[in-house]
């Protein structure tokens, strides 16, 4: 019996090459032998490549190093073409030896895609599948897989930040619920997270499915999107070892801030603005906080893989280092991780696993060191002996601040998180038949995290009351397992393609905890340190929790294609919950989709355009993204209460928290019209995309009255209607002449949020200086509006309503003027209005590349257009109500100086400083280069004697450029407060990073 | 081998199947359900307990309350560096959603209401092995329903009134001050009844008779109901429940040494057991964040302070040897403590201003340097003392002046100052003139203890312009002061927006 080596991706080749074996033997006996190496444009060989001689069946296959050998007359020609490179033809003439060269087909249209429980051909395709080079993602220095996304894809938002170990928000069309915006991660078959747990390295594929009909096989997580990513294999050939490294400093831009000089001037004109006594400064300090807490920080990434495979087995194994030394004092983020996977097959049985293990730990943290900066003024020194635990920080009368010195809490406030993680699953098929297949998977995550918390004995703020040194630790450990069952039946009856998939999955998932708190620390009475284990100390606490849920689906797709020109994709799912009540545990969630390949029809005859496509799917998806035990009530039995003459603790227990019993899956109808177009050659290729996203029964926790005496977080309830409506284009153009190779492309995203209902009765939400209201899109900007300053007493006697009452009589001079919206003359929160939006009208990506010999260039670019943001550091600088630092350059009103938009300064009122005003809203535009990088491969020549295959240096820049005009630090901040998403109040910024790599492989 | 493993994979695979459906129905392994709890006399118990809780949270009597209650008042006020908290006592209500001592009052109010609520809906249905138990339970829950519900409608006047359990689509109604009254007594009335007379020694700290009957004097003085207030306070004074006496030491009412002593109608209990904070996990602290925040500069937050005014008028009248009255050693620190009285502040000499001065009831100065979160010192919400002069007050208000005068002397004599009519002659049987003196009298016996806001409410004080500029005098916040106005506070904007049977009051 013959065997197969059933490698998903790669089987329709191995096929192949075992048939082309047969033909050869059969007829081509009395012809010259013709052999050659066929590669890239960029010398590397191909594989598995297929070489054919025009007009017959006669073929060949390239091994390992790209050769081939193949029996031709010698006036005939060949036909070279491998999966991802365009075909060419080349005449024989004579030859012995014809070598090929093979472009890139930045099309793709054979490529193949997993779109869960199964794949497809790029051409097959009916929903909005988004399809990421690894590279792309590899070669820029980041710690999440997320981070790497930025500008690469419609339709895909993605906020980062430089903090060490910061894991960044990813948002796919819009956002869709009110919990949660991170999408799906299914990494080889396993549905989890890739979170900073995961290395980057390890991918060979990535793709992203966008819309319900893509995603639906999912079902009920998969409301945000899916990313599926396929890990690097074993390929069939002889050991291969790669190895790469790559180091990066890491720069944090800066405020521009007083100094002790000039900020005395300000402090004193604000005090004496008021009629305060000036504040006795310490002017022999002159403490620049930046300087004392930022530094330049470090990344190293080092990566070693070793694959090979046989005809019936392969496997590949990796390991990585990644280590981040922050930008800030006291943070570090370090992870080491294993990869493991192998497969075999024997007869209709294949096997298989992917394993991966990874320990990380983070120094976290403590505080926000990046509002710190700012809050504490530069007469504070860095340390003062006096205080207890010898930082410096605010005095009353001296130096009038609450802020805390960042030093100080890295020193007495330590957090360090520690996750080992073992993902993997383990799968098995049986082909019974040639178009029947069985498979089995089942998935297994771990993770055991451990938490650290040291509070020592010191103060870091003005004021701060005495507190016990501490230990507060605690160990946690979740796991979920996943049972998938899958039985595929694909086969061709004349021009009618069928594939029929039919499923059914379980998976359950808990998290248990432990945790325990010690105070009054023993201190070691030599070195000084503290013993940071739970046995020394007193007073202790203990305590520990588990939580279980489960989630039981079926699932069917069929996928039928007739003739190469229709296409139609229909899914169902149903989902069973534990997260809901038994009334309401299942839902059932249909999707249909289908392609119409417009370049296939016999009247279509265009030499111009080699690829038309039209797409249109409607799907709807559950979504059940909500704590374990939400529809039910419980009771809190942590209370005590000292009751008798001995004034001991009697047990308490009663109903803190209110819910919902009636929780029912949240459910997005997602509708998606698509084009994909590709002329001159599939040079030139676009893509279009339309989406109307709209949620109903979105689950979220609105505030309820506080009259219901609810605390501990407001209950759960099917409560919003949320609909997003997008645009997503995509132009790409590549060309190669001669040596010179390039390629660009341009994406374009458009998404307009609305919240359609609040649901609940209720009309709006407001947060701080945000408005969720129906008909609006969530989280806008609802403030007073400014009009200018008042310049003389006339000017404020003058502002009077239509009533002829003066507005703001208590204004002087250099006063702000606040709008009277609503006409009562006076300034109150009913004057609060809709002022802006803090979605952008749309984003843009812009990615080039050229590759000429060895060297090849890249860049990326993103730019956002339309967000009005909250400038948080300048709503703490800007006020002096409260005692700041500064920003250089500002020109406050004086008498003197009436021509400036800086109202009078004044310690201790809030007319002017009041933070709920358009003061502070800026325009949140920018362009920014994300990457640019230059690689170089060196010459096989220079490689060879040295035993390498290949070589590369590397050196790129990240976040270099940015053009805006926003104030603050970064205007591609992140905020995971979903109704304050504009909001950039002290958010770790995205780092100026400049990387140099080497990669070897033999 | 191969068909071994063929089996294998198929009949796990048939396993799960059949399996997974059950292994929906998942408890929640951590917490008791609420239909589960409420069956036993322990579970009512605990649940009765749970209101108690309520005293440590930081809207109620751990921390803010004391903001509204006394440095709103022109006893004390706010020189807070945090502007908006400062804010908030001197009338500059600016934003209605302030959470510290506005809306986390609130909410802990109904939260405590809450708590009440559930016993009252849920423990008549648990059988009891005795059925004074029972109702002593429901009785407690009324009684600290009616708490919650003064105090409230001391603040805010016009409030909802929730008297069910609570469900999450809850909108209820807002209802005049005068119907919130009556609820209170109600409540009151009601625990009257059930409650014992006093409670044995391991459960010191629930309320009695006594307490009722003293929060009913409380509410119906409000309301100026005379009669109705002397039958309540008649119980505590010459009535069945007059078991009470005043602590010979003055200061025995304000430290951890002598707590629930003879002079103590109702305190709330506090401890140091916990660590925690002010919410409901494990480590939820049971303790008094007062002294924290209103310890001077460099000694703790120092958000409050109290009027310098207060010093002058207890060093208005010499006690019986010519001395200074000693309720003011124990009430304030003030610039010439040491002098006066020989004690330091905190073991310190005086670093603060000339015209400052600082609360003293409450601080733990007599054994520690410091403060922080976790005071211990029970706080007396009603002691005899503050009885005797509301007696004093009633018979004066009801005509019979003469009478009144015992009760006030028993207050001064404690602290050897000179009988009342001995000391201000002038008084006679003049009403006026004699509530006037009660005023201060009122001042120097409890400055500091959370009633004058309320006994300014009671005069009328906060009525008029004329009045107000007097109290202005002493108190330059009540210039910011509107008459009709701010002697209610602006319901909480976030309630009036999301309640449509809400409305914020017309003044705000």
């Amino acid at each position: 019996m013959k065997t197969k080596f059933t490698q998903i991706l790669k089987q329709r080749y191995y096929l192949l090459f075992f048939f082309s074996l047969l033909v050869q033997q059969t007829y081509a006996q009395q012809q010259i032998t013709i052999s050659g190496k066929v590669s890239s444009v960029t010398g590397e060989p191909i594989p598995f490549a297929n070489v054919v001689i025009k007009n017959t069946k006669n073929g060949a296959v390239t091994d390992f190093d790209g050769r081939y050998k193949i029996e031709a007359a010698s006036n005939q020609t060949l036909i070279f073409s491998s999966q991802g490179y365009k075909t060419i033809e080349i005449a024989i003439n004579n030859r012995t030896t014809v070598d090929a060269s093979l472009e890139e087909d930045a099309m793709k249209l054979d490529e193949i895609v997993v779109v869960g429980y199964g794949s497809q051909q790029k051409k097959d395709l009916t929903g909005a599948v988004s399809l990421v080079k690894a590279e792309e993602i590899q070669k820029r220095q980041i710690t999440t897989v997320a981070d790497g996304l930025q500008g690469l894809v419609t339709g895909v938002k993605v906020r980062g930040g430089g903090r060490p170990g910061q894991e960044a928000n990813i948002e796919i069309r819009g956002l869709k619920n009110l919990q949660s915006t991170n999408p799906l991660y299914v990494i080889d078959g396993l549905v989890t997270s890739a979170n900073r747990d995961f290395n980057p390295n390890d991918i060979e594929t990535i793709q992203v499915l966008k819309d319900a009909s893509a995603a639906a096989i999912y079902g009920s997580r998969a409301a945000n999107g899916v990313i599926i990513i396929t890990t690097k294999k074993g390929k069939k050939g002889p050991l291969k070892v790669e190895a790469s490294a790559k180091s990066s400093f890491t720069t944090m831009p800066k405020y521009s801030l007083m100094g002790t000089e000039e900020f005395a001037k300000f402090n004193n004109q604000a005090y004496d603005n008021a009629g305060a006594p000036r504040q006795n400064l310490n002017m022999a300090v002159d403490t620049d906080w930046q300087d004392v807490v930022f530094q330049n920080g470090m990344i190293n990434d080092y990566n070693v893989s070793v694959s090979g495979g046989g005809d019936n087995s392969s496997f590949f194994m990796s390991g990585n280092y990644f280590g981040n030394k922050g930008t800030v004092v006291g943070t570090d983020f370090d992870r080491i991780s294993f990869r493991v996977n192998s497969s075999g097959s024997k007869g209709i049985f294949s096997i298989g696993e992917n394993i991966a293990i990874s320990n990380s730990k983070t120094d976290e943290m403590s505080g926000n060191p990046i509002i710190d900066v700012y809050r504490l003024t530069p007469t504070i020194p860095v340390y003062d002996a006096s205080n207890p635990g010898g930082y410096g920080y605010g005095k009353q009368g001296v130096a009038d601040t609450f802020g805390t010195n960042p030093l100080a809490l890295a020193d007495f406030a330590n957090t360090i998180n520690e996750n080992f993680r073992i993902r993997g699953n383990i799968w098995s098929e049986l082909k019974f038949t040639p178009w029947l297949k069985y498979r089995f998977n089942f998935g297994y995550e771990t993770s055991f995290d451990s938490y650290n918390f040291m509070r020592k004995l010191g103060n870091w703020t003005l004021n701060q009351p005495v507190e016990k040194s501490f230990i507060n630790q605690n160990k946690g450990r979740s796991e979920t397992l996943l049972y998938e069952n899958t039985l595929t039946f694909k086969k061709a009856f004349g021009k009618h393609d069928f594939t029929v998939l039919v499923g059914q999955t379980f998976q359950k998932d808990n998290y248990n905890q432990i945790y325990g708190t010690k105070r009054n620390l023993l201190i070691n009475s030599g070195t000084g340190s503290y013993y940071d284990v739970l046995d020394l100390g007193d007073s202790p606490e203990v305590g520990g929790f588990r939580n279980e849920a489960a989630l039981t689906s079926y699932l069917g797709r069929l996928e039928y294609n007739y003739d190469n020109r229709y296409l139609l994709n229909a899914v169902i799912r149903r989902d069973g919950s534990s997260r809901f009540s038994d009334d309401n545990k299942w839902g059932n969630f249909p999707s249909v989709s289908a392609g119409w390949r417009i370049n296939n029809e016999s009247f279509f005859k265009s030499e111009f355009i080699k690829d038309l496509k039209l797409r249109a799917s409607y799907g709807e998806l559950g979504s059940g993204n909500i704590g374990n035990y939400e529809y039910k009530s419980f009771i809190n039995t942590f209370g005590t209460v000292v009751l008798g003459n001995g004034q001991g603790l009697y047990p308490a227990a009663t109903q803190v928290r209110l819910s919902n019993a009636q929780l029912r899956w949240e459910k997005l109808k997602q509708s998606n019209f698509g084009l994909d177009l590709g002329v001159l050659n599939n040079d030139l290729r676009f893509t279009a995309d339309y989406f109307v996203a709209r949620t109903e029964d979105v689950l979220f926790g609105f505030p309820i009255l506080l009259t219901t005496g609810n605390d501990g977080g407001n209950p759960i309830s099917n409560a919003a209607t949320v609909e997003n409506k997008g645009l997503e284009l995509e132009l790409a153009y590549s060309k190669k002449i001669n040596d010179f190779s390039f390629n660009a492309s341009i994406n374009f995203t458009k998404v307009n949020n609305k919240l359609v209902s609040l649901g609940n009765g209720q009309n709006q939400n407001i947060q701080d200086n945000t408005i969720t209201r129906a008909g609006n899109a969530v989280g806008m900007w609802y403030v007073l509006q400014t009009d200018g300053l008042f310049q003389n007493q006339a000017e404020i006697a003058n502002y009077k309503n239509a009533d002829g009452k003066v507005i703001m009589p208590n204004a002087q001079p250099g006063d702000i003027r606040f709008k009277d919206v609503n006409g009562d003359g006076q300034i109150t929160n009913e004057d609060k209005d809709i002022v802006g939006s803090p979605w952008p009208e749309f984003e843009m990506g812009l990615n080039a590349g050229a590759e000429y010999k060895g060297f090849d260039f890249s860049m990326n670019w993103i730019a956002s257009h339309g967000a009005t943001v909250y400038n948080g550091f300048r709503s703490v600088v800007d006020r002096f109500d409260d005692n700041s630092n500064y920003r250089t350059g500002i020109q406050p009103w004086t008498p003197e100086n009436p021509n400036t938009d800086f109202p009078r300064i004044v310690k201790g009122t809030t007319l002017n400083s009041r933070g709920d005003t358009d003061r502070f809203l800026e325009n949140g535009d920018f362009i920014r280069l994300k990457y640019i990088g230059l690689g170089y491969n060196i010459p096989d020549s220079v490689l060879k004697s040295a035993g390498i295959t290949r070589a590369r240096l590397t050196i790129s820049a990240q976040n270099v450029i940015t053009i805006t005009k926003y104030k603050g630090l970064d205007p591609e901040f992140s905020n995971s407060n979903i109704f304050q998403r504009g909001v950039d109040n002290g958010a770790f910024p995205n780092l100026q990073t400049y990387s140099f790599g080497v990669e070897f492989s033999f | 081998m191969k068909k071994i493993i063929v089996l294998i994979a198929i009949f796990s695979g048939l396993f799960f199947t059949s399996s997974c459906e059950n292994e929906l129905d998942l408890d929640n392994p951590n917490a008791v359900t609420v239909d589960q709890y409420w069956k036993t006399e322990t579970d009512a118990q605990a649940g009765v307990n749970s209101i108690y809780a309520m005293f440590y949270k930081d809207g109620l009597w751990a921390r803010w309350m004391y903001f509204r209650l006394d440095l709103t008042s022109d006893e004390g006020f706010s020189n807070s560096p945090w502007t908006e908290l400062a804010d908030w006592t001197r009338f500059n209500y600016i934003n209605y959603n302030f959470w510290e001592g506005q809306v986390v009052t609130w909410r802990d109010t109904y939260k405590a209401v809450f708590r009440c609520n559930q016993v009252l809906a849920n423990v008549p249905n648990i059988t009891f092995q005795n059925e004074d138990d029972k109702k002593r339970i429901i009785a407690q829950a009324k009684f600290f329903r009616a708490l919650h519900y003064y105090y409230a409608a001391i603040l805010w006047e016009n409030i909802p009134l929730v008297l069910t359990p609570s469900t999450p689509a809850d909108l209820p109604e807002q209802k005049n001050v005068t119907e919130v009254w009556a609820q209170v007594e109600k409540d009151l009335n009601e625990a009257f009844e059930d409650l014992p007379t006093s409670w044995s020694a391991e459960q010191t700290g629930r309320p009695d008779k006594g307490a009722a009957k003293a929060f009913l004097a409380k509410v119906y003085m409000q309301q100026h109901k005379w009669s109705e207030a002397k039958g309540a306070l008649d119980y505590l004074i010459s009535g069945a429940g007059a078991k009470y006496s005043l602590t010979s030491n003055f200061r025995d009412n304000f430290t951890d040494l002598k707590e629930n002593n003879s002079e103590s109608v109702f305190e709330i209990q506090f401890g140091d057991q916990k660590s925690g904070g002010t919410d409901e996990g494990q480590s939820a602290a049971v303790s008094s964040n007062r002294a924290q925040f209103f310890a001077p500069r460099g000694i703790g937050w120092s958000d409050g302070q109290a009027r310098f005014w207060l010093i002058n008028a207890f060093k208005q009248e010499k006690n019986k040897d010519g001395n200074l009255d000693t309720r003011l050693r124990y009430t304030l620190y003030y610039p010439q403590l040491l002098a006066d009285f020989g004690d330091k502040v905190y073991g310190k000499n005086w670093e603060w201003g000339n015209d400052e001065a600082w609360f003293r009831k409450g601080s733990r100065d007599y054994y520690r340097n410091n403060e922080d979160y976790y005071s211990q010192v029970n706080y007396r919400l009603v002691r005899y003392a503050d009885i005797l002069l509301r007696y004093a007050e009633v018979l004066n208000e009801l005509g019979n002046t003469q009478d009144a005068y015992q009760y006030v002397d028993l207050v001064r004599a404690r602290v050897n100052m000179n009988a009342l009519a001995v000391a201000h002659p002038e008084i006679g049987n003049d009403h006026d003139k004699f509530l006037e003196r009660l005023k201060t009298e009122r001042v120097l016996e409890l400055a500091g203890e959370s009633v004058r806001w309320e006994d300014l409410k009671r005069w009328g004080d906060l009525n008029t312009q004329a009045s107000v500029d007097k109290i202005a005098l002493r108190d330059p916040d009540f210039k910011n002061f509107v008459v009709g106005k701010n002697q209610r506070l602006p319901i909480p904007q976030v309630e009036v927006e999301n309640n449509p049977k809400l409305k914020q009051h017309d003044e705000y």
